[in-house]
């Protein structure tokens, strides 16, 4: 078992799922905040469908990355979601890896240039 | 349009539905009211997009269904179950898979027969569950 989790910890994040971990990291947020924010993080390009949405939201429950979180404002019935600790590491590790990534890619790019 | 996005929900697992079904309706009407008032072209492509988002979004719910972790207590585990009432569940899971098919294949006026057929089965399911008194 240990040796899957391994696997899933260094398996790279989809898109929908990286924005979603990226959207929840510095608060709770519902499926409709979710899509806004998701929209604005990605500068108008990404405009999630519902069944994508909730499809990772399964997904990210199911793995124990995100929890259903209760809101104190219940005037409209609105699920919450945040982080867990696991999903919070998991977001942490997808972003050092992207910005070694970045680091090397622009390394290369200077170099060429160099040339 | 609601009722339409409702319509297709169907197309998910059970335990996609009971889990997610309103709250994906509350998000998607929150979405549609704001395209709405940003022109029919927009309109039209967030349509589209919701569309085939659920269709994939099913397609994919079926092939990674998991059991429920957490059964309904009221009910009997599901090998205590009657013959008659598991037999009814299974017709509405067939029938499901069956319209999923369909529509996966463009089949529409197969996905409308099956569609018909499955609220009947689901019908059936709910006279079952009240002969032997199960609720959920």
């Amino acid at each position: 078992m240990r040796h899957v989790e391994r696997q899933a910890e260094t398996k790279p994040l989809t898109e929908p799922v990286l924005l979603i971990l990226t959207s929840l990291a510095n608060q709770p947020r519902h499926g409709y905040a979710l899509l806004k924010d998701i929209e604005g993080l990605s500068g108008g390009r990404v405009r999630m469908s519902t069944g994508t949405l909730f499809g990772a939201l399964r997904r990210l429950l199911e793995d124990g990355w995100i929890e259903p979180f209760e809101q104190v404002d219940t005037s409209r019935q609105k699920q919450a979601y945040r982080l867990t600790t696991v999903g919070r590491r998991q977001l942490q590790v997808e972003l050092d890896r992207m910005r070694q990534l970045t680091r090397a890619g622009f390394a290369r790019l200077r170099a060429s240039e160099a040339v | 349009m609601k009722r339409a996005y409702q319509f297709m929900l169907l197309l998910y697992p059970r335990g996609h539905r009971d889990r997610f079904a309103e709250e994906m309706a509350g998000v998607f009407e929150e979405a549609r009211n704001e395209r709405h008032y940003q022109g029919w072209v927009w309109y039209v492509r967030f349509a589209v997009s919701e569309m085939t988002g659920l269709i994939g979004g099913a397609a994919e719910a079926w092939v990674h269904r998991q059991p429920s972790p957490e059964p309904l207590e009221a009910e009997p585990p599901a090998c205590e179950l009657p013959q008659e009432l598991a037999e009814a569940q299974q017709r509405v899971d067939r029938n499901v898979a069956a319209m999923v098919q369909a529509i996966a294949n463009h089949q529409f006026e197969r996905a409308r027969v099956l569609s018909g057929e499955e609220r009947r089965a689901r019908d059936t399911l709910q006279l079952v569950r009240q002969k032997y008194g199960v609720t959920g």
